[in-house]
């Protein structure tokens, strides 16, 4: 079974000669005996003996515990043949070794039989075991490198099939097929599978990666699996700028064709709710309509991007994703005052239209008072904790500001992606000498970096990590704050993923979708669906000297920002590519403030002054500030971030039965149907059912009633006179309309 | 708020700091959160019987349909977190040295064996329970056991695994025109949620207490004002205006939630049977006498007597059992007795004690307890030895459990501790073993991988073996 290609056992081997040849302190016939790091331990990886439900556990599985996916070599080298001598590695009888008649099945094994006899995989460890089992001398060339031998696949038909080759290279220059060493998966089966030795087939249209993993590398191929082009016609839409060039393509190779450009109502409403967090007003509604101007949506843009109320929106995101909340539980440093100094300063920043990359660079490298330094506040609030945790605080700074998750690499090398743990505790250490220590007032803390603090120690073998980037070779130079240099790195227009992360997440904001989703989980294995928007997209910014406004204008004037939700034949089933518009639940905050909007009837919240908006708001608590926090109830409802962590997920976006509930019998809408507000003042200008019906409507939804609404609405009128509760009744079923309550 | 000054950093009366920022937390949940997770067409489909549903073909790994006869009906899950120390309740050991024995004596249970003298009533109906003395968790700390207890995983930065409420919930829906899934009075914070499933399985949360005066679920009745008449032009209205996004043929499946979510929403607030499920209404005082819902421990330094409520919560989770939800999470106490746990001991298990035997009677005489599951729960037990501040510490390697009816094996003690109840002596039972069992109970096969992110398969319970000793 395993042995199906002599030549690639041909090519196996003639690669170990050459590079055994290469250690000339080796014996002579040391061509022959496989090299521990080289030959065995890829076999643990391949039969999956040290994969997470196997050996490879925190634990171990049984008794025998390997490193997962062999982070660490020189451990698992002695429990495999030093732990218990002569048992799971018996040189005398090399056939009696327990790894051998475990991995056969001959003995039982809950892992089951895992190759034959007859495999390489057998002969391997034979063979090492029969020549002692020796350990590896000196330095062994490690794989730097792994190619794949397709960049594309592209099939015609389901069932339709290639084989992907995997090529790992050396440090020594070496190259060698591992096509049978690596593991492969699909990330998405409904689109292409693949099998055990890396034979692709497709499976259904659309398109998806699969991935080869060998050692600590994971490298993967875009498989496109097309519709059938008889049904298909391009309509060549004419691109706007370059977004839409790089999403029609992408479209038109998948076949899939976008859905028009929207009505100039639907426009209008998502526009305003996109930038400035709420729908617009009737002024606006009857100016924009009336504007007869051919440029008049990029006119529109450009004033919402002036207004104060699009900074605020964009201060409230940041601070959410910075997790500012307001404790008075002096000890942990997130008194309200610095919550406060954090968040104004955040709010200059944005109106004032400060380069994002300015903007971080001054949080990472900030010291001082919490009180009065708000950007200092990054080492109080990313991480709410008594005592400051560099782990912690490096993960999560990761996470937000590189879109990549390193803990992973906390215990062992990341599976999925390129990070080690060197580059874990290296990044770490850039953290390790932060401290926070008492200021002259209780609620005060000052935030500094005690320059002789140790680096982080790998959790391995315990050397010191002197601070290092990620993906650098090099650390920091020593000596002062280590976070001058990352601040440098970090914002730098060369620090891609700095400007990818940025830049997906705006992009994600105003499209209900990243680029690469979750937005906060870049990785190897999660690789954007149209790599050149990203590239363009990221280009853009740091063009643009990374200045917020100009990408989002560029995104809100591209035809695909402004298509309908109204799919077509070709694209009703794509959810990623951006081919149509979809149904976006309006975030928590941008709900609210809509309700009171649109109602007229504002809405107070503890502990702030009046006429506070829900887009302003954070949460204030009466103790610490650590662990999750909605503040106002609404919020928990609407599944605003609690705040509890970073993660992008804390945003729900999924309607509940909690909150239809809410929206039909709770206080919010009930309390702002009354005899107060724009409903009274309505019903007092003594307009007509029509006239009433018809601007409750556009200040709900944004458009005028169908002539078929009208009719409809006006029987249940009719039904009760001049009652002003069919009024209420009707703006009730107004704010509880999935158009209301979705952005679209 | 717990933690608002210094000095209550160190372990006190009302637990370790990581477990008073929980409740604190969830304090300010009680204060008036309306939290809020729901359920969604998902289960609204399956509630009319359309089991097979794409969205449970999504989620079910090819091959398998994960589906077995099921023993039982419901589950109605006690959570007593903090950590309930077995020595002061069903593993006492009376032989031991005092400093590991601790305050209390031993009571007689009906079937020969003893309990602590804190449980004379759940004592008395031994033989209708089963008694798990061997447990075993990993983690003694309350953050990631709860997660454990709750989702059969510990926590792990990657992957969010779905608690048993929710996989249940998934897996059955529900019965009737109720939630499958219902929280009282508040989904554990500590306990994880939804996972790598939609969050249209969560628990819907009462965000209220029954056992508080004037109890009622928020946002549950049609205001007053609103004539029947009304509500249903209101109903009108808004058909008439969900029309237009309709024709445009947009994201349908995310219409037909916010559809079903209306419907089911109209039922609850309409339908008499949905309302009374939620409420009291009609439970003699005997019935609330049976419960212990007068059972008060120690006055507490603020002169009150604490806490209270849990009879009430039993009976409210008993109706809605009745009226066809699937699991039920109760919470109750504060249990991490790591000073004074003899004060913690009489301060809230004779109100445990009473509703224990009250529940356990109540379902027997109704002839529930073949069909519905009653499963006391806590995140780890105590340390063996009594520490220096006369409190126990947490402890995670072994401890015991209360289960009742839903197919368990009626009367026995399972397992046995060693002589401090520091290690299974006998018949040692992993978390997972326990959880692999009552899903087996509940006729899911906890084997079944579930599929997470769209590609990753993740089995319901990881490595668990049935223990045919239980049922």
């Amino acid at each position: 079974m395993w042995i199906r290609n002599l030549t690639v056992i041909i090519c196996v081997m003639v690669s170990l000669f050459s590079v055994s040849a290469v250690h000339a302190d080796t014996p002579t016939d040391a061509a022959q005996v496989p090299g521990f790091r080289r030959d065995v331990m890829p076999i643990f990886f391949r039969a999956g003996c040290n994969s997470g439900t196997c050996h490879g556990s925190a634990r171990g599985k049984d008794g025998f515990m390997l490193s997962l996916f062999g982070y660490d070599t020189k451990g698992d080298y002695e429990r495999v043949v030093n732990e218990i001598v002569g048992r799971r590695v018996n040189v005398a009888v090399p056939e009696q070794s327990l790894l051998l008649l475990k991995a056969t099945g001959s003995v039982p094994h809950t892992g089951g039989k895992l190759f034959n006899r007859d495999s390489e995989y057998y002969q391997t460890l034979l063979n090492w075991i029969a020549a002692g089992a020796p350990d590896d001398a000196g330095n062994v060339a490690a794989t730097v490198e792994v190619v794949l031998s397709h960049e594309r696949m592209l099939f015609e038909r389901a069932d339709a099939g290639e084989s992907l080759k995997v090529t790992a290279r050396d440090s020594d220059g070496a190259a060698r097929d591992v096509t049978k060493l690596a593991r492969f998966f699909s990330n998405n089966e409904s689109v292409a599978k693949i099998d055990v030795d890396g034979r692709v087939t497709a499976v259904g249209p659309g398109d998806t990666h699969v991935f080869a993993r060998f050692g600590r590398f994971t490298v993967g191929v875009e498989v496109i699996v097309l519709p059938p082009a008889a049904d298909f016609v391009w309509p060549n839409p004419t691109p706007a700028n370059f977004i839409d060039q790089l999403v029609f393509d992408r479209l038109q190779k998948l076949r899939i064709a976008p859905s028009e450009v929207c009505d100039d109502e639907t426009f209008l409403r998502r526009i305003t709710l996109d930038l400035v967090a709420r729908p617009p007003t009737i002024d606006e509604y009857r100016s924009f309509i009336a504007d007869t101007r051919a440029n008049k949506r990029a006119v529109k843009i450009d004033q919402l991007l002036a207004d104060d109320a699009f900074a605020d929106y964009w201060t409230a995101l940041w601070a959410e994703q910075l997790r500012v909340i307001g404790g008075n539980y002096a000890p942990v440093a997130t008194d309200v005052k610095a919550a406060d100094t954090f968040y104004q300063w955040i709010r200059k920043q944005m109106r004032s239209g400060r380069p994002l990359n300015e903007f971080v660079a001054e949080m990472v490298d900030a010291s001082g008072s919490n009180l009065t330094n708000g950007p200092a506040n990054l080492y109080t609030m990313l991480v709410h904790k008594p005592q400051f945790d560099p782990k912690a605080f490096a993960a999560d700074f990761s996470q937000v500001f590189l879109g990549v998750q390193i803990q992973c690499a906390e215990c062992h090398n990341h599976p999925f992606d390129r990070w080690s743990q060197d580059d874990y505790y290296g990044f770490v250490s850039f953290f390790t000498g932060m401290k926070r220590k008492p200021g002259v007032e209780p609620r005060e803390r000052r935030i500094y970096c005690d320059t002789s603090a140790p680096p982080a120690r790998h959790v391995v073998d315990g050397r010191p990590m002197p601070a290092r980037v990620l993906g650098g070779v090099e650390p920091v130079p020593a000596g002062g704050d280590p976070r001058t240099a990352l601040a440098q790195w970090l914002t730098s227009p060369a620090n891609e993923l700095f400007s990818r992360n940025l830049a997906n997440r705006i992009w994600a904001q105003l499209l209900g979708r990243g680029v690469i989703e979750p937005v906060d989980d870049v990785r190897a294995s999660n690789p954007p669906v149209n790599g050149p928007l990203l590239e363009a997209l990221s280009q853009r910014l740091v063009d643009a000297k990374f200045d917020l406004r100009s990408l989002v204008r560029d995104i809100c004037n591209s035809k695909v920002y402004q298509l309908s939700v109204q799919p077509n034949a070709s694209n009703a089933r794509d959810l990623r590519q951006f081919s149509h518009g979809h149904l976006r639940r309006l975030r928590a905050d941008v709900l609210l403030d809509s309700v009171v909007v649109v109602t007229g009837v504002t809405r107070r919240f503890s502990g702030f002054p009046d006429g506070t908006r829900a887009i302003e708001y954070y949460p204030r608590e009466s103790g610490d500030t650590e662990g999750p926090h909605f503040g106002d109830p609404f919020f928990a409802t609407f599944g605003r971030s609690s705040r509890g962590t970073i993660c992008a997920c804390e945003t729900k976006k999924e309607p509940t039965l909690s909150q239809a509930l809410h929206l039909a019998v709770g206080d919010t809408v009930r309390d702002r149907l009354g005899s107060s507000g724009e409903l009274q003042k309505l019903l007092t200008k003594d307009a007509t059912p029509d006239a009433i019906i018809e601007e409750l409507f556009i200040r709900s939804l944004c458009r005028r009633p169908t002539g078929e609404e009208l009719a409809a609405m006006r029987v249940l009128v009719n039904d009760s006179g001049k009652d002003r509760t069919v009024y209420e009744d009707i703006f009730w079923s107004l704010l509880n309309s999935s158009e209301f309550g979705f952005n679209h | 708020m717990f933690s608002s000054t210094p000095s209550q950093k160190s372990p006190d009366r009302s637990g370790c700091s990581g477990f008073r920022s929980l409740l604190s937390r969830r304090q300010s949940i009680q204060a008036g959160v309306l939290g809020g997770l729901g359920l969604s067409l998902g289960d609204l489909l399956r509630m009319e019987g359309r089991a097979d549903d794409t969205a449970t073909q999504a989620f079910s790994a090819a091959g398998s349909t994960g589906k077995l006869i099921p023993k039982t009906l419901s589950v109605i899950q006690l959570h007593l977190g903090g950590g309930w120390p077995q020595q002061e309740s069903l593993d006492p050991k009376p032989e031991a040295p005092v400093e590991y024995r601790g305050s209390f004596g031993v009571t007689k249970t009906r079937n020969g064996d003893v309990f602590s003298d804190n449980f004379p009533r759940t004592a008395a109906i031994a033989d209708k329970v089963t008694v798990i003395r061997s447990l075993v968790g990993r983690i003694p700390d309350h953050q990631q056991a709860t997660y454990h207890l709750f989702t059969g995983y510990t926590p792990t930065a990657v992957i969010d695994y779905p608690q048993m409420g929710a996989i249940v919930s998934h897996e059955l829906g529900g019965r009737g025109e109720l939630p499958p899934y219902i929280a009282i009075p508040n989904n554990h914070s500590f306990a994880g949620s939804t996972g790598f499933l939609s969050s249209t399985y969560a628990a819907f949360d009462l965000n209220a207490d029954p056992g508080q005066k004037g109890f009622k679920v928020r946002d549950f009745s049609i205001p007053d004002g609103v004539s029947a008449e009304r509500f249903e032009r209101r109903r009108s209205a808004r058909e008439i205006v969900e029309k237009q996004i309709r024709r445009l043929e947009a994201d349908p499946t995310t219409l037909d939630t916010m559809d079903d979510f209306y419907k089911r929403a109209y039922t609850l607030l309409t339908s008499s049977q949905a309302q009374a499920a939620f409420t009291l209404d009609g439970e003699t005082e005997e019935m609330m006498q049976l419960y212990g819902r007068d059972v008060v421990g120690l006055r507490g330094p603020d002169n009150r007597f604490h806490p209270k409520g849990l009879a009430e919560r039993l009976i409210l989770a008993r109706r809605l059992v009745e009226a066809g939800t699937r699991f039920v999470t109760v919470t109750y106490g504060s249990w991490d007795s790591h000073v004074d746990v003899r004060g913690n001991c009489l301060d809230q298990m004779p109100a445990l004690d009473h509703a224990i035997a009250g529940l356990v009677t109540d379902l027997a005489q109704r002839g529930l307890l073949d069909t519905t599951l009653f499963w006391v729960t806590t995140e780890f037990g105590r340390t063996p030895k009594v520490n220096s501040t006369n409190g126990r510490d947490h402890w995670a390697r072994c401890y015991s459990n209360l289960l009742a009816g839903g197919g368990f094996a009626k009367g026995l003690i399972y397992g046995a501790s060693d002589a401090t109840a520091a290690e299974p002596a006998r018949d040692a039972v992993p978390l997972e073993d326990l959880l692999f069992t009552i899903y087996h109970q509940l006729g899911i096969d906890a084997d079944k991988e579930l599929v997470a992110f769209g590609t990753r398969p993740i089995e319901i319970v990881k490595s668990g073996k049935l223990v045919k000793g239980l049922i």
